[in-house]
């Protein structure tokens, strides 16, 4: 287990290098300069070339793309991902202070899903085509064709609008929590809850399972423990692909809710090509990504001891 | 599928299993609940500011005089703006809670504008400053003066202190305008030794370039006055009516009312300005009641925001514009705006009355110009316009050649007359629907056109570097005093010699020599007179004779109120926008 670990940690460097080279290469590569940006910004007229060469050498975006490159990696390994040309701040800090936010409303949202899809889920194949199995059809068809704009402006007109029972937008105490939370968390319910089902099913038709009733096991054993424990790993290859998701395109939500999260933070520094913001998120969430799998992938031994890590 | 059958039959209760679930669920909820809500840093925090009450101190606010010029004396202040603290008001009271836009400060050393701009929480004060009819008026400076070739001198207001005691001088101009120098001298043009400090209450500012401009620039809340010594990137002292209570990033900013404001007391106690990027959500805040006051009301919600009760709909007077800018330099297949009577069809075939009053209902008017009328004074006059005549617009393509084709589309020579709006300055959703309405109206006229949205503003002038275009959607607002600002900005010739990404307006719509004279004229003016004049001249150039520029509406200023604000007045300049004299009836 020790070994298979460092192993997959060994196995993040190339692939770190690898999504910083092409973060890298494809911030570098869109249209627009950001020194020009900056100074039409400070200056509120175009700026003269003299300007514009000033602030290019200032940031050293004249000196070959390679050069560029190994500089910030040089850098990067120590910590460092630079400074962002639109607010002045360390990249890493700025990622760091907004990243907790962003994984509150994603971890919150992404337990609901899960506390509304796996019930449902294990319901609906349990008892299929009953009133549960469709209404859990109907819920994963609404989750999954209604974009999290618009849940979320429905969810601010009934809840904060019409009912007064939470507020709109902003962060504060925890009910500033919920709509963000339960728009993302429905967005990921849908898929799960289906996934649930068609996977419970294809697990209660085994041999195993009649085997265990035959045995006299209470029911409720038969489904958890045998039914529900083999049918979790594609569920949770699911669950750790939409929360690392969440964590990376919680955007929309978190501009509607006026969330103060890392979305919001790297989107407007998009628009401002600030390349060592955009950088910086796409290897810091890169990062947590790798992470996300690699735990995934750990869970399987413990949700079917079969499944040995060393190999 | 009998396997199927067979796990269906799998004797679970249903109570049994929803017991099982209600507790896990509880379970996971509450702990992430509890973890979550102990982040509670958030919250609004008590007013520090409630029971501040105005100080009768002296103020020197109400009898400024004018200086005498030794040479050519331009724009003395007779009047001051305000009346000296405290007269005839109340003590403050009244919370205001505002949505505002996003956070859009900058907090590096000396390009910090936090407090300052975009947003004006009033903490700070410019020397100047724009009234709603963008003259300039007094604030710190009392009086001011041209000196040939190129200063400005400024006579200071006496009794004015910074938010932390330290006396109002000739020091704190000189510190502020370092900063400035420090980042390039800003559109200013300042650099560390531009501010002479004759006495206390006098500086003499010359910019290290010719910049006859200074007066109408300095009113910008880029270039208010901060305490010297002090870096509004750490901490923000100045001399507003206002006072920092907290700034949290991307969340809010807290003020309360400066108890020894030199000026008219603030009305409020405190006000809470929310970041809410989203301008739906900002609506919504506001009919949930969470807001008192909204910042930029979409114009296509503003008639829903009328019907609401106890809301309603306050708009300032026209300080935005809406325009089209003809690419009269391009090259094939972007080369059609070279044609003086294409453009001027285009001009012509455009319905500006169905786009103010059918898109935009009525939030925008129609405008001769790109720049607010009031700016241009009675001098705006010279400019025509062109109104919707499609049969002139039809007769124009005519007489150049452009004959009906297959489709309806004009043709000549075997080429069809397609152009390409694009719209993306300062983002494509500010203009929805308007390029969809413009392609049915020159449909009608025989022009195809196609529209290409561009996801940001860098790819917008990207591709305006590559000319690769023909009519290019604008949206923009008038933020100084100074009429030539825009014109200057994006029309004046580019200097061949210049940086190419900065020539891109100019390499495009550059109307050439007649339109230069006139911004040089604007450039040496003195007067405000001079300076209208040459304006209005050269907005002529560009919309009456060239047809590079055609206006679409001056557009408005959209706030939601609710019932009990009271005192509020929109500047059309939101950048501008005062918020002393506004309270809150709490009743």
């Amino acid at each position: 287990m020790t070994r298979y670990l460092i192993r997959r940690l060994v196995y993040l460097i190339p692939i770190w290098l690898g999504i910083s080279f092409v973060a890298f290469s494809l911030a570098n590569l869109t249209p627009g300069d950001p020194a020009r940006l900056m100074l039409q910004r400070d200056l509120g007229r175009q700026p003269t070339a003299e300007e514009v060469s000033s602030v290019r050498d200032t940031m050293h975006l004249d000196d070959p793309f390679i050069l560029r490159y190994v500089r910030w990696l040089e850098n990067a390994v120590t910590g460092d991902l630079g400074t962002s040309y639109r607010t002045g701040e360390p990249v890493l800090s700025g990622l760091a202070q907004r990243f907790p936010s962003t994984l509150q409303i994603a971890g919150l949202g992404l337990a609901l899903a899960i506390v509304i899809a796996l019930p449902l889920g294990i319901m609906a194949a349990l008892w299929r085509n009953s009133a549960i199995d469709h209404l859990s059809r109907v819920l994963a068809l609404l989750g999954a064709s209604m974009p999290s704009y618009w849940v979320a402006y429905l969810l601010i007109l009934l809840f904060a609008v019409k009912l007064n029972m939470l507020p709109v937008a902003g962060k504060g105490g925890w009910q500033h929590l919920i709509l963000p939370s339960v728009t993302l968390g429905l967005g990921a319910c849908a898929s799960l809850m289906r996934l649930t089902r068609s996977e419970m099913l294809e697990v209660l038709g085994q041999d195993y399972i009649r085997t265990s009733r035959a045995k006299g096991l209470a029911s409720w054993a038969v489904v958890v423990r045998h039914g529900l424990r083999n049918a979790l790993i594609p569920v949770t290859t699911v669950v750790g692909m939409r929360f690392a998701g969440l964590l990376g395109g919680a955007v929309i939500v978190e501009t509607i809710f006026a969330w103060p999260g890392i979305g919001k933070f790297v989107l407007d520094s998009i628009f401002d090509r600030d390349y060592p913001v955009i950088q910086g998120f796409v290897v810091f969430m890169g990062t947590i990504f790798l992470l996300v799998n690699l735990v995934v992938d750990m869970s399987y031994a413990w949700l079917d001891p079969r499944i040995r890590l060393s190999r | 599928m009998e396997r199927y059958q067979d796990a269906l039959r799998v004797p679970v209760s249903r109570r049994r299993f929803l017991w099982l679930t209600g507790i896990t669920a509880g379970v996971v909820s509450s702990g992430l609940l509890a973890a979550c809500g102990s982040d509670d840093d958030g919250e609004t925090p008590p007013s520090t500011g409630s029971d501040a009450t105005p100080t009768t101190g002296a103020s020197t606010g109400g009898d400024a005089t004018a200086t005498p010029g030794d040479t050519a004396d331009t724009t003395p202040a007779a009047e001051a703006p305000t009346s000296p603290s405290g007269e005839g008001e109340g003590a403050p009271g009244g919370e205001l809670i505002v949505a505002a836009t996003q956070d859009g400060y900058r907090t590096e050393p000396n390009r910090a504008n936090v407090g300052q701009y975009p947003l004006n929480t009033n903490i700070f004060e410019t020397l100047v400053r724009l009234t709603p009819d963008y003259q300039v008026e007094p604030v710190l400076a009392e009086s001011w003066e041209f000196v040939e070739p190129n200063t400005w001198r400024f006579l200071l207001r006496e009794g004015v202190t910074f938010h932390d005691g330290t006396p109002f001088t000739a020091e704190a101009v000189q510190w502020s305008m370092g900063r400035i120098a420090a980042v390039g001298g800003g559109q200013l043009g300042v650099d560390e030794t531009s501010v002479e400090i004759v006495d206390d209450f006098t500086v003499a500012i010359t910019p290290s370039r010719t910049n006859l401009r200074v007066i109408q620039q300095i009113s910008h809340p880029s270039n208010s006055i901060v305490a010297p010594d002090t870096e509004p990137a750490e901490i923000r002292v100045g001399t507003g009516p206002f006072m920092e209570v907290e700034y949290l990033p991307e969340d809010r900013y807290v003020v309360e009312a400066n108890p020894d404001y030199w000026g008219d007391a603030p009305q409020l106690s405190q006000i809470t300005f929310r970041f809410i990027p989203d301008p739906t959500t900002r609506v919504l805040a506001l009919q949930s009641g969470e807001v008192d006051l909204v910042v930029e009301v979409p114009r296509e919600s503003a008639r829903d925001l009328t019907s609401m009760d106890g809301l309603s709909l306050v708009t300032s007077k026209v300080g935005a514009y809406e325009a089209l800018y003809v690419n009269i330099h391009g090259e094939e297949p972007y080369d059609l705006g070279q044609e003086k009577a294409v453009r001027e069809a285009v001009a012509y075939g455009i319905d500006k009355d169905s786009i103010v009053n059918g898109v935009w209902q009525g939030n925008a008017e129609i405008s001769n110009t790109m720049i607010p009328p009031a700016i241009l004074g009675d001098a705006g006059d010279i400019i025509t316009g062109t109104t919707f005549d499609p049969d002139r617009a039809r007769q124009i393509l005519e007489d150049a050649g452009w004959v009906e084709g297959s489709g309806g589309v004009r043709e000549k020579d075997g080429r069809q007359l397609k152009l390409t709006m694009i719209v993306g300055f300062p983002n494509a959703e500010i203009h929805t629907p308007m390029p969809e309405f413009v392609q049915a109206q020159l449909a009608d006229i025989g022009i195809e056109m196609d529209i290409v949205q561009t996801p940001d503003t860098a790819i917008y002038e990207a591709r305006l570097q590559t000319g690769e275009g023909d009519l290019w959607a604008e949206a923009g607002s008038q933020n100084d005093g100074n009429p030539c600002f825009l014109p200057d900005l994006l029309f004046y010739s580019p200097d061949p010699e210049g940086d190419p990404e900065s020539m891109a307006y100019g390499n495009a719509f550059a109307p050439g020599a007649a339109f230069d004279a006139h911004i040089d004229d604007c450039r040496a003016a003195v007067t405000t007179e001079e300076v209208q004049d040459a304006a209005a001249e050269a907005m002529k150039v560009l919309v009456d004779d060239e047809f590079v520029v055609i206006p679409l509406a001056g557009t408005f200023r959209l706030y939601g109120v609710s019932a009990k604000v009271q005192g509020f007045e929109a500047h059309p300049s939101g950048v501008n926008q005062r918020w002393a004299s506004v309270s809150v009836d709490e009743g």
